[in-house]
């Protein structure tokens, strides 16, 4: 569902992303892990056609996103880690928007946005203006949003940014059940216990290369470790970083500030 | 559905939901800012009418200027229009965070273009219905005219500000996608730009004179026709307004398809150069900031200079210039208010107006010192009064510091205090030295720009911290705000008073000597001479 080929992008002398390439089938969730700077907003914003790579192909459905942007955009959603949202609109304001964009049938439309309202505990803020909405109450809906027009292909950079507790389960529930259903979900995360629970399949990138790709056990492989997701990534991140010492991995200790 | 119509159905959204809000706002507030902008527009109806009175009472020739004046008007509008809409299209199509929004949904390249194009010059076009609405009604008050007239201005008006925004678009498409970057260009820019500010003040070519009458009309006509451009949409629109209003239906509806025709052609070229270009100028834009290497302190000489000053206030007075500069969308306005009193300071010379006879040239010092003050005013409505609520969601950092907010205030008024008298008494002392007035008009002239300049500066700084807004990052909308209002209408009100009792003498007094003058003797009768010349 999605095909990433030789994927090269820079900015002057930096070099974001370097010869990036994977595949992400239907119906799974593939995490983007990497420390900061790494290159996965970038190569995010690269798969959502915001950004022109300077080599690679990208394919979302099968439809090219540099010579058939439209049909693939009409494929897939995107969360972006500090989403946009129209302050003057109600959030069902807000969704009709979403839905004439997308061309959702009208008859289907108010019911599903009044379902989705009433789901994601929005129902009392309908009549809201956005820009009076908490934090929280806008993520959950640009959640809705995102998936009103049933894409096939979700892209999410930090998912859970802002959201209690009891949200932040209901997204985790949700995204797995869409997996279920045959969507297939890109997301980005630093909270790598998250990406450990409700990953499919996990990349590591560094320094704009993908260093590691897998399941769990594959990747505990390569690193040649057995313990959780996170002193993987360290291990990993740290010896790509050249910051290996002859005794292990470097820890990175409190700064003294 | 197509994109650009569930755009127009989500505004019309957004524009009903606003109503909402205005009558859930104070009835104070809402009568206050209406009040304020039926006031403003009819200042200006004062002012066109009284012009056009003046020019009736120039005789056979009022004809002729007026004509020329219309096209001259149109051709400032469309300027400032065309000006406006290069910063407007740029901050509204390449930094806004809708555009990625809407790269993200299956929205195509030429509706995104076509959109914005249309959103930024609906933007940019308020400045002119706040002239064209009061300049209208003033004409067809002192002709009589019907309602018609208003009818055929706001015919033409619709096609000359999609053309005159349009064009602002189109180079701001091509600017952002070709303009070369670094720094060398960038000093080139602004050399350029001095050049063609100091270039005016630089001339000078004397000139005969037969009387002030012929010196007047032979300075002034030649401008007005350069702007009466047979190829110009100015002259379309004022020639096809009139050309209705006068009962010449045919060449009216001429003129008004040929701008109909341009305008549309605009469109076509916007579209096609959006659809070709739009995508690698945006990537330039969004990709600069990666690939931009910065020295780690800008205007680091400036630090060890402010060194006299304590030093949290020395930090604020840094961090404000430099989050300034580094604002393109504050600087290029910054620019263009320059840029636009440079073309005004200019006309001293191309007028000649310190050739004039002393009453004359005592009017323009007064008057003068009017625009001056009006610009300090417009400076520190756009620039001081939203300062403090710009610092929006890092305000915390401000509120934290071991400083007090009197501290806080106080630095921020002497920032702008420092700017606006550098601005405020450079343009009176330009000015003054232009129009060769004596010593004594000179200190009175430099006096009323440093203490309104003072003054001003206190109110919109402590104006701007009542009405504090943190949440809006964006200037403009801070300032169209009722706290915006209010400043801009105290600062009028306080500029005024400061003026109208010095001004009064200065114009009782050429009013009374000007009766005798040869100027309106002059004038009053059509000279063959003058009447010849194109």
């Amino acid at each position: 569902m999605i095909h990433v080929q030789a994927l090269d992008k820079s900015y002057g002398t930096v070099h974001a992303v370097r010869n990036l390439s994977f595949d992400v089938p239907a119906g799974e969730l593939f995490c983007f892990l990497g420390p900061n700077g790494a290159g996965k907003t970038t190569t995010i914003k690269m798969l959502t056609g915001l950004l022109r790579p300077d080599r690679g192909v990208i394919r979302i459905g099968g439809y090219d996103i540099a010579t058939d942007p439209v049909a693939a955009k009409t494929l897939m959603g995107y969360i972006p880690d500090m989403p946009f949202l129209y302050e003057k609109l109600t959030p069902v304001e807000f969704l009709k928007f979403i839905a004439d964009l997308y061309n959702i049938k009208e008859a289907s439309t108010r019911r599903r946005i009044d379902d989705s309202l009433q789901s994601f505990g929005l129902g009392e803020a309908r009549t809201s203006l956005i820009g009076d909405l908490s934090h929280g109450m806008r993520q959950r809906l640009l959640y809705i949003a995102t998936f009103l027009h049933n894409p096939r292909v979700v892209f999410i950079d930090e998912p859970l940014i802002g959201l209690d507790p009891h949200s932040i389960r209901m997204i985790k529930d949700l995204l797995r059940q869409k997996v279920r259903d045959g969507m297939t979900i890109l997301l980005t995360t630093h909270i790598l216990a998250l990406a450990e629970e409700i990953a499919d399949r996990i990349g590591i990138i560094s320094n704009g290369s993908l260093i590691a790709l897998g399941h769990m056990n594959e990747l505990r492989a390569q690193a040649g470790l057995e313990g959780r997701l996170e002193d993987i990534f360290l291990k990993l991140t740290t010896d790509e970083a050249g910051l290996s010492s002859p005794g292990g991995a470097r820890r990175m200790t409190a700064p003294n500030i | 559905m197509p994109p650009l119509t569930a755009l127009w159905i989500k505004d019309s959204r957004a524009m009903s939901n606003l109503r909402r809000i205005l009558r859930q706002e104070s009835v104070f507030k809402l009568i206050f800012i209406l009040a304020f902008a039926m006031g403003l527009m009819g200042g200006f109806f004062v002012l066109f009418l009284d012009a056009f009175r003046f020019l009736s009472g120039l005789g056979g020739v009022s004809f002729l200027i007026t004509r020329r004046l219309f096209s001259f008007f149109y051709l400032g509008l469309g300027g400032m229009l065309a000006l406006s809409n290069i910063v407007t299209t740029y901050s509204t199509l390449f930094r806004s965070r809708e555009t990625s929004f809407l790269l993200t949904a299956p929205v195509d390249i030429r509706s995104l273009v076509t959109y914005k194009y249309l959103e930024s010059t609906l933007l940019s076009s308020w400045a002119f219905l706040f002239l064209i609405i009061p300049f209208t009604a003033a004409y067809t008050w002192h002709e009589h005219l019907g309602l018609l007239f208003a009818v055929w201005t706001a015919a033409f008006a619709l096609p000359f500000v999609l053309l005159c925004g349009g064009i602002g678009t189109l180079l701001a498409l091509v600017a952002v996608r070709w303009a070369p970057r670094g720094r060398l260009f960038r000093w080139l820019a602004v050399a350029c730009l001095l050049a063609i500010a100091i270039r005016p003040l630089l001339q000078f070519r004397p000139v005969s004179l037969q009387d002030q009458a012929s010196f007047v009309l032979n300075r002034l006509l030649p401008g007005l026709q350069a702007a009466s451009h047979p190829m110009a949409p100015n002259q379309w629109t004022a020639e096809g307004i009139l050309s209705l209003t006068g009962g010449e239906y045919a060449r009216g509806a001429m003129f008004w398809l040929t701008l109909v025709g341009n305008m549309l052609l605009l469109s076509l070229a916007i579209q096609w150069l959006g659809t070709r270009t739009f995508f690698s100028a945006w990537q330039r834009v969004t990709g600069e900031g990666s690939a931009t290497r910065r020295p780690p302190e800008l205007l680091g000489w400036l630090e060890p200079a402010l060194r006299f000053l304590p030093h949290d206030i020395r930090g604020m007075i840094l961090k404000d210039i430099r989050a300034f500069l580094r604002d393109p969308l504050q600087w290029s306005q910054a620019l263009i208010f320059f840029g636009l009193l440079a073309i005004y300071f200019g006309s001293f010379r191309t007028f000649r107006y310190d050739e004039l006879p002393d009453i004359w040239r005592n009017l323009i010092v007064f008057l003068n010192i009017f625009s001056v003050a009006s610009v300090i005013c417009s400076l520190a409505s756009r620039f001081v009064f939203p300062q403090l609520s710009l610092e929006g969601h890092s305000f915390w950092i401000l509120g934290l510091a071991p400083t007090g907010m009197r501290r806080i205030l106080m630095t921020k008024f002497l920032l702008a205090a420092t700017a606006i008298l550098l601005v405020s008494t450079t343009l009176m002392a330009l000015a003054t030295w232009m129009l060769q007035v004596g010593p004594g008009l000179k200190a009175i002239s430099i006096g009323v720009a440093i203490t309104i300049s003072i003054s001003v500066s206190a109110l919109s700084t402590g104006l701007g911290a009542i009405f504090l807004d943190l949440k809006q990052p964006n200037p403009v909308a801070i300032i169209s705000g009722f706290g915006g209002t209010m400043n801009l209408a105290l600062s009028l009100g306080l500029m005024l008073a400061s003026i109208i009792p010095l001004a009064s003498s200065g114009i009782g007094t050429f009013k009374a000597e000007s009766r005798t003058t040869p100027l309106s003797r002059g004038t009053s009768r059509p000279q063959s001479g003058f009447c010849s010349s194109p």
